[in-house]
């Protein structure tokens, strides 16, 4: 259960962060323009990641699974950043 | 809909565990949060005038404001004003020093404080809701809880989902005592869950977006997030002094003017609530007028302009403004209940002591869930968890009454030697820790009973404080059409009776309630009884 808990925390921090950096960078208009829904949006994002951290049969499963998502997540944020095709 | 046994065991235990953890500062958010809806109309109940205050004028307003500019040179840079009104009464000035230190100023004290005037019993029931009262880390602390309400929430709603349709209606009273608990517990969660969810989601932004800003600036606004921020959310473009002194226009020429633009961006109603005044004295000093405008979700919008002239610089207003503004003007209205009219407030006070009924209907169920039913001695985590919930919940209660009392008798003359705010915490804390320490030392049963006697007898002596010290009793409030004075004094004495209600349900309980449980009035004796047949 508390592995579980960690993995909905620390890197599902990291994978909410990323899933909503994709959405609001990749949204039409400049990125200023969505600060506060995308700040909001987190909270609801993180809350439901969080949530579901807890389906994985094991903590050792969660940690992996987020780890690997957040790492795609903020990869590919990153990457289309640096490429300048979202923003 | 069909759940797994797996998942629906794992939601549970996490239902109940972060139930548990954040469940006392949650029923404290929520009894403090549903009387903090009426922040404004405290303000007025607490003034020491009763019906005689008068909302002061425009002009008034405008002596302060160049008084202000006139004493305190650092105000020129940059000042805050509300205008007296309905919201506001009384009207005051704000601003910060070299140091960042705010300074306040009101016509009666022009020289300066250092805390905003006149709101001692509104701010210490604001500061239990969002903090409990703890300086500081309190605020992190609530959005921590907010965080794990919105996890109970989703683990709530997915245990339930299976029954969620055919239960909704269901209230089973009868033999089956944690069955009506259950379904109680459910059909306000279930009801009231778009307003738990918007409550989760916008207090953890209130408390938290310092916090979550920071740490989301690397990971996905490249380091740029603060110094976009401020463009972002200002109206208008800061615009740098120009180093001509030119006067400044009148407070009755911005409000006439922020009335004619608004009418122009085809807003019929829109009422100047405050204002910020940057570079006064200067030709190119701007004044942003933020008010509100009926008829929609986030009321409060902003218009700038030239400070000498009234020049239109740039608006913020319902119906034409960016998504920033747009969705935090939402997002605030929705979490303080300030869209709609009288109606939505009071649906919020309901909804607010609703959500109080349930994190203690879920302390209840915790220790119903864990009662040993054959004999009359109980868990010691039971027992502790029955006096934590009657002490800290029914606790709060008394000591939010009894901060409302000292608050009337502390602006008696004899009692003036004591400082308000210090005061009025002073009662509320001790009131709250004797509480905790009376639950702690009574059987659960007769602490509960006792202590809502003791918030009925409390809540229903505001009214009288406020009659006493005031003269402001509620009828002659009522003739006087002070209808936020009655309304207070009205609601209390209707507390008051709902308390006394309660009271009279748990002596019942008491004399006839099931004997093995914590909540049994004397174990002893039980225990005795049971041991008797022994050969």
């Amino acid at each position: 259960m508390w592995a579980r808990a960690f993995a909905g925390i620390v890197p599902g921090f990291l994978l909410s962060a990323g899933l909503v950096g994709l959405f609001t960078w990749a949204l039409p208009g400049p990125w200023q323009g969505t600060i506060v829904a995308g700040v909001i949006a987190f909270f609801i994002v993180w809350m439901a990641v969080m949530a579901a951290s807890f389906q994985f049969a094991n903590g050792k499963r969660a940690w992996a699974w987020l780890s690997a998502l957040a790492a795609i997540s903020l990869g590919a944020l990153w990457l289309l950043q640096w490429l300048r095709w979202i923003g | 809909m069909k759940i797994s046994s797996n998942t629906l065991r794992t939601f549970t235990t996490l239902h109940t565990w972060v139930g548990l953890v954040a469940g006392f500062a949650l029923f404290v958010a929520f009894y403090a949060g549903a009387i903090t809806i009426f922040h404004h109309d405290l303000q007025a109940w607490q003034s020491p005038h009763g019906i005689h205050a008068t909302s002061q004028s425009l002009d008034d307003a405008q002596r302060l404001l160049d008084e202000t500019l006139a004493r305190h040179p650092e105000a020129r840079k940059h000042v805050g004003m509300v205008f007296p009104g309905d919201e506001y009464p009384i009207t005051a000035t704000y601003w910060s020093d070299a140091n960042g230190k705010w300074h306040y100023a009101t016509t009666d004290r022009p020289e300066g404080l250092d805390e905003m005037p006149g709101g001692a019993l509104s701010e210490l029931v604001n500061a239990l809701h969002y903090s409990l009262g703890i300086p500081v880390a309190g605020t992190y602390l609530m959005g921590i809880v907010s965080l794990l309400y919105g996890l109970a929430l989703i683990s709530g709603v997915v245990i339930h989902l299976p029954k969620l349709v055919e239960d909704l209606f269901a209230l089973r009273p009868g033999r089956n005592l944690k069955r009506m608990w259950q379904d109680a517990h459910n059909v306000i969660g279930v009801l009231s869950l778009p307003m738990h969810i918007m409550f989760a989601v916008t207090g953890a932004m209130l408390c938290l977006v310092m916090i979550a800003m920071l740490a989301l600036n690397p990971l996905i606004y490249r380091n740029q997030l603060m110094t976009a921020v401020g463009p972002a959310m200002d109206t208008a473009p800061v615009i740098a002094p120009a180093g001509r002194e030119q006067a400044i226009g009148s407070l009755a020429m911005w409000r006439e003017r922020s009335i004619a633009i608004a009418r122009e961006q085809g807003i019929e109603a829109f009422e100047p609530a405050y204002l910020k005044l940057a570079n006064a004295g200067d030709a190119n000093a701007t004044v942003e007028i933020t008010g509100e405008s009926s008829g929609a979700l986030g009321p409060l919008g902003s218009i700038a302009m030239n400070a000498n002239t009234g020049e239109k610089i740039a608006t913020q207003l319902p119906g034409g403004r960016d998504a920033n503004h747009a969705t935090l003007s939402s997002a605030y209205a929705l979490h303080f209940g300030e869209y709609g009219n009288a109606w939505v407030q009071w649906l919020y006070f309901v909804l607010g002591l609703g959500g109080a009924f349930l994190f203690y209907s879920g302390n209840l169920l915790w220790i119903e869930a864990r009662r040993k039913r054959r004999q009359a001695e109980q868990g010691r985590a039971q027992l502790w968890m029955a006096r934590a919930t009657v002490g800290v919940c029914i606790g709060v209660c008394v000591a939010i009454s009894v901060a409302f009392i000292a608050t009337q008798l502390l602006q008696l003359p004899a009692l003036s030697g004591i400082a308000l705010g210090f005061g009025v915490n002073v009662a509320c804390f001790t009131a709250w820790a004797l509480c905790a320490l009376w639950a702690a030392l009574r059987p659960p049963i007769r602490a509960a009973h006792e202590l809502l006697w003791a918030a009925s007898i409390t809540t229903a002596l505001i009214p009288f404080a406020h009659g006493i010290v005031t003269g402001a009793w509620w009828w002659t409030s009522a003739a006087a059409g002070h209808w936020a004075l009655f309304a207070i004094d009205a609601g209390a004495i209707a507390m008051a009776v709902g308390f006394a209600w309660l009271a009279r349900v748990t002596a019942r309980r008491m004399r006839s309630g099931e004997a093995n449980s914590v909540w049994a009035l004397a174990p002893v004796a039980v225990t005795a009884r049971v041991e008797a047949p022994q050969p």
